[in-house]
């Protein structure tokens, strides 16, 4: 048992451009949005999601809060995160294995932290002190990263899976997230997910990347969510279904936006995956 | 002017103001005007790296060195300003 | 992970001087700062991109690339202090008037003032303006009224054609000759959901600071006509009440000014 109630089909992350078509075409999967966007006093950020609302699961994900810092959490940004789920009532809140803001400064970007059992101590505490905040439970996702830290003893899967049991969060599995540390570390993402702790997840993510190189040559993915999901990813998400059966199963696509339907075609290509391995596991 | 006065002057205006206001709202109700959500301003927190390269933060940033020789070549070259036509220059260094 | 750990990483992400920090594990590569550059470039990337967004008007006027230079320097000097990038650059238009460069294009601060307003206008709180027939139903004192304007309700005044330039620089109007430089105030709002940017007429942005100021309707008249001697009381009344602009009337006896 996870803690999220959205339902087991796609979704897209929700673009402002993107409003018009979907209560035209319509879509039957569940919407998510950026917690931050969402933190003004009124305006069409607020009248397109009150609309939206109505007729669609909702995933809050907050992208600035620092669960991974060292500092304190920012108790106005939680205050704002609990106001804004109190006025949506989504489906599931979930957050990012990382860190943003240092000594005040907000760095807009979800930065890596090693993983010792100071650190895992401190996130535990986050999760717990934006659980009760909120006075519900969320997602923790894992990151993409490109570089790790030499004082890191213990693995990502294990570290996300202790936060899980200590603080009683459910996990968000970011599959794109997985096939570009990997890459980028030389590690396998097969291994990778079998160590994950599976029981534990809400929610699936796919994005796409960008593939560039390292100064020594290797590749060098960027989670960049600016393209169609990869072909390897996609791959990579049917294993885990088999495992899991359907799930709650996001399309990120934050740059380069494409139109309603290259986003609606491959939200409808997670819920084939999904189907067949409904399928599978029947037979 | 005496408060008597004033009030005059006002509710004349306002009155005026009302019967011209009034008449626009009654033609707007006349064109049945649907819910409008606006022109969507982008969002601008995402949870994605921005466009996929590794060097556009990489250019060392002073303030008054070589990152100012950057010309402005925008739209201002066709207003035209008290200063003419062509109003931006190379900033000389 | 610690605090120092933390504190060298968020050097060398702001500092492109500084190599990659050094307690990297040998999986990011025996040369990591290009992997360590994606995360400097997405610092810089975002936030340049959150004041290009912001600031569209402006960015096409200066071009792209100067404006990107402007935005590097502003992020360098001033990092957010906010995870909330609707409201990063809320002090951009005082960075932009002391920068260097601009005596050419000396009203691009007031563009990023206008266009800063437009951000807040469209994140202000949601209220209802009142109906002209509000205002009908008032009688007596009417010179002690005092209005409540709409939360996202802004005059930016400026010593140019401010609404003008910005219209043809987002488009709203077709680039030109500007034959008429005279100075121009702009009122920002948003009744309903669209974010509306007006010219105002002489005196106009008097009357509506001082209404907002709390001044009573007949003060705010006074110091506007004070200020232009076309102030045309009828003319800012059909803006303000047909604009959208009022949401709450408060008679005489409940005071003075919030």
């Amino acid at each position: 048992m996870t803690p999220t109630a959205l339902p087991a089909t796609s979704g897209v992350g929700f673009k402002p451009e993107h409003f018009a078509a979907i209560l035209e075409a319509g879509f039957d999967g569940f919407l998510e949005v950026h917690a931050e966007n969402y933190m003004g006093a009124g305006g069409p950020p607020h009248a397109m999601l009150g609309r939206l609302r109505e007729d669609h699961a909702l995933s809050i994900h907050g992208v600035g809060l620092s669960i991974g810092g060292a500092g304190p959490l920012d108790r106005d940004h939680l205050a704002r995160l609990r106001t804004l789920c109190d006025r949506y009532a989504p489906e599931s809140f979930s957050e990012h294995l990382a860190w943003s803001t240092h000594d005040g400064d907000f760095l807009n970007d979800l930065l890596p932290l090693p993983y010792t059992q100071e650190t895992l101590r401190r996130v535990v505490a986050h999760v717990d002190q934006t659980q009760d905040a909120l006075g519900r439970k969320m997602l923790l996702e894992n990151p993409a990263t490109y570089v790790t830290f030499a004082e890191s003893d213990v693995p990502e899967t294990e570290f996300l899976a202790e936060i899980a049991r200590r603080a009683g969060c459910g996990l968000l599995l970011d599959v794109n997230n997985v096939f570009v540390s990997a890459t980028n570390h030389g590690f396998s993402a097969d291994a990778y997910l079998a160590a994950f702790p599976l029981d534990f997840v809400g929610e699936i993510h796919l994005g796409g990347h960008d593939a560039q190189e390292d100064d020594a040559g290797a590749p060098l993915l960027i989670d960049a969510h600016g393209a169609p999901v990869a072909d390897p990813v996609w791959t990579l998400y049917e294993r885990v279904l088999a495992r899991t059966g359907p799930i709650a199963s996001l399309i990120e696509w934050d740059n380069d936006v494409p139109d309603w339907s290259t986003l609606a075609a491959e939200a409808k290509r997670a819920d084939a995956l999904m189907a067949g391995a409904a399928r599978r596991r029947a037979a | 002017m005496p408060a008597r006065t004033v009030n005059a002057a006002l509710a004349g205006s306002l009155l005026a103001a009302l019967s011209i206001v009034s008449a626009s709202a009654a033609e707007d109700k006349m064109a049945g005007k649907e819910k409008c959500y606006g022109v969507a301003m982008k969002g601008q927190n995402d949870c994605a790296a921005g466009p996929g390269t590794t060097c556009a933060g990489t250019s060392k940033v002073d303030y008054q060195g070589n990152a100012w020789k950057a010309v402005a070549k925008g739209t201002c070259t066709t207003m035209k300003t008290p200063k003419g036509m062509g109003s931006l220059e190379p900033i000389k260094m | 992970m610690s605090a120092a750990t933390e504190t060298a990483f968020g050097a060398a992400l702001r500092d492109p001087g500084r190599g990659a920090p050094a307690h990297l594990a040998p999986s990011s590569g025996r040369r990591p700062e290009r992997r360590f550059s994606v995360y400097r470039n997405n610092v810089a990337v975002s936030l340049m991109g959150a004041l290009a967004t912001r600031f569209p008007a402006a960015r096409r006027i200066v071009g792209e690339a100067f404006f990107d230079e402007l935005a590097r320097a502003y992020v360098a000097q001033h990092p957010p202090r906010s995870p909330l990038m609707m409201m990063y650059g809320d002090d951009f238009p005082e960075f932009v008037a002391q920068a260097p460069g601009l005596d050419e294009v000396s009203y691009l601060a007031d563009i990023t003032r206008l266009e800063a307003a437009r951000t807040r206008a469209y994140h202000a709180a949601d209220a209802d303006p009142l109906p002209a027939s509000a205002f009908a139903a008032l009688d007596g004192a009417l010179d002690e009224v005092r209005l409540a304007l709409h939360p996202s309700v802004e005059v930016v005044r400026s010593g140019h054609p401010l609404v003008t330039i910005w219209a043809m620089n987002s488009g709203e109007a077709e680039l030109g000759p500007i034959a008429d430089w005279s100075p121009q105030d702009a009122l920002v709002c948003r009744p309903e959901l669209d974010v509306f940017v007006r010219r105002l007429p002489d005196g106009g942005a008097a009357f509506l600071v001082a209404l907002a100021g709390g001044a009573t309707l007949a003060d705010a008249a006074g110091r506007a006509a004070q200020e232009a001697r076309s102030f045309d009381l009828t003319e800012n009344l059909i803006g303000l009440i047909g604009g959208g602009l009022v949401v709450a009337i408060r008679p005489s006896q409940q005071g003075d000014a919030p």
